[in-house]
């Protein structure tokens, strides 16, 4: 434990601690917590997720004007960094969407309780009980709680292809990433109609499906043999704005630098 | 008695006029929505009336009658979200030839004859943020008139019950089944 996770625990002592959810420690011991993992050295930044992502939670289209006003919404971004200078200067990508932390600073702030962590490690934003505070959106770090401006359209036809398991999100309420919450609860349904236990791959949010280099990887992180948990063991693994101590579920992978001079490939 | 009306406030005539008429219209206005809401409990709920289907299916003689079970054409009960209505094909199968004579069933095969599907009204519709899946229902052994009611006995289907959250919550707490909001709402 760092010094920021006792500053973290001390805080959540004096505001009180049992709006600090990841303190509890059954809650993530017991049962599943879902993660992902994001390989920065296989993303090449091709939008694939972001698209995949729009479509399935029927997110409206971001015109020009929105994004200019700041209020373009995707709950699956690509941060481009520069590394380095011309003529040497090398792109390097992050896909960013809700990290669903284990001590996430949006929860407690929510006067209505539509935001909380379920026992399955998810962030759950509750539509129907969110009343647009935006004090989630102004608590979270990663700035990947987006809030309706306006009720959303879709030009002709795509207005009659949007997704049923999704629900149409209305003016004044926050959303954000679920980690496709309906394909897991699908998948749970399946696994209950074929009388199996579900199985370490079965679930792909629609960004880890449609990822053309296998960059993001979902699973149980509480599982030692899931392929997140496994991969999330590695050397090169960071989660982002550590020292937050947010306890995120979406734990990162460093880019490997294969023109980097030996003694600079340790670390990250 | 002295010590009591010094605590209460001094008003004049005019003060106590006023605010007794503020009173006696609160006080009108609290019976009147007594009234209504007695009246609509009486009514039987706020729950919407029957709606005119565009051809007079008559649940009591299929479903109660001749003991056609409920998933015989609600398809999709036991393996998806949606219980389905069936299509205008899987009535064929039975009104090719039986039932001829029957008007409604005349005006069914006019549909099929033209190729158009029927819009039949839906009678029970949760709102979008809801999940509902029967599939999970059924599958832990729910009866389809938990929430349907005696639709074996109904001429005309009709909601019975309110299917408010309330109702979802009772029954999730006394069958022991998951109360994560994410599980139902989506």
């Amino acid at each position: 434990m760092n010094s920021q996770h006792e500053m973290a625990a001390r805080a959540a002592q004096k505001f009180g601690a049992a709006t600090i959810p990841s303190d509890d420690p059954d809650l993530d011991q017991e049962g599943r917590r879902w993660g992902m993992v994001v390989d920065a050295d296989l993303c090449t930044g091709c939008q694939a997720c972001v698209v995949a992502c729009q479509s399935e939670n029927n997110l409206a289209l971001n015109e020009e004007q929105r994004v200019l006003e700041g209020r373009a919404k995707a709950w699956i971004r690509i941060e481009r960094y520069w590394e380095g200078e011309f003529p040497n200067a090398k792109a390097r990508y992050l896909p960013v969407m809700c990290q669903h932390c284990g001590n996430a600073p949006c929860e407690p702030v929510c006067p209505v309780w539509a935001t909380y962590r379920n026992p399955e490690g998810l962030n759950v934003q509750v539509y129907n009980r969110c009343i647009g505070t935006r004090f989630c959106a102004n608590g979270c770090p990663y700035s990947v709680r987006y809030f309706n401006w306006w009720n959303p359209e879709w030009p002709d036809p795509m207005n009659d292809m949007l997704n049923p398991d999704v629900t149409v999100r209305t003016k004044g309420i926050i959303e954000k990433c679920t980690f496709c919450v309906q394909r897991i609860q699908r998948a749970k349904r399946d696994a209950v109609q074929q009388g199996v236990e579900l199985a370490d791959g079965d679930v792909s949010p629609a960004c880890v499906q449609s990822c053309p280099t296998n960059a993001l990887v979902f699973g149980d992180l509480n599982d030692e043999n899931s392929k997140v948990s496994q991969l999330a063991e590695s050397e090169r693994s960071f989660t982002l704005l550590e020292n937050f101590g947010t306890d995120p579920s979406v734990v990162y992978l460093s880019k490997v630098d294969p023109f980097a001079e030996p003694h600079e490939e340790e670390g990250h | 008695m002295e010590s009591i009306r010094a605590l209460l406030p001094r008003l004049t005539l005019r003060q106590l006029v006023v605010l007794s008429g503020i009173g006696v219209v609160l006080g009108a206005g609290g019976i009147a929505t007594a009234a209504v809401l007695i009246f609509l409990g009486a009514r039987g709920g706020t729950l919407r009336p029957a709606p005119e289907q565009p051809i007079a299916f008559d649940h009591a003689r299929h479903a109660g009658e001749l003991g056609i079970p409920c998933e015989f054409c609600h398809r999709g009960v036991e393996t998806q979200a949606a219980a389905t209505i069936p299509s205008l094909e899987q009535c064929m199968f039975c009104h090719a030839v039986v039932g001829k004579e029957n008007p409604e069933v005349q005006l069914l095969a006019a549909h099929w004859e033209e190729g158009r599907a029927v819009d039949w009204v839906r009678v029970h519709r949760l709102p979008d943020h809801v999940r509902f899946v029967h599939e999970a229902h059924i599958l832990a052994g729910l009866e389809c008139s938990t929430c349907h009611g005696e639709v074996p006995t109904m001429k005309v289907v009709k909601q019975v019950e309110n299917l408010n959250m309330g109702m979802c919550m009772a029954c999730h707490r006394e069958m022991s089944a998951s109360l994560d909001c994410a599980t139902c709402h989506k």
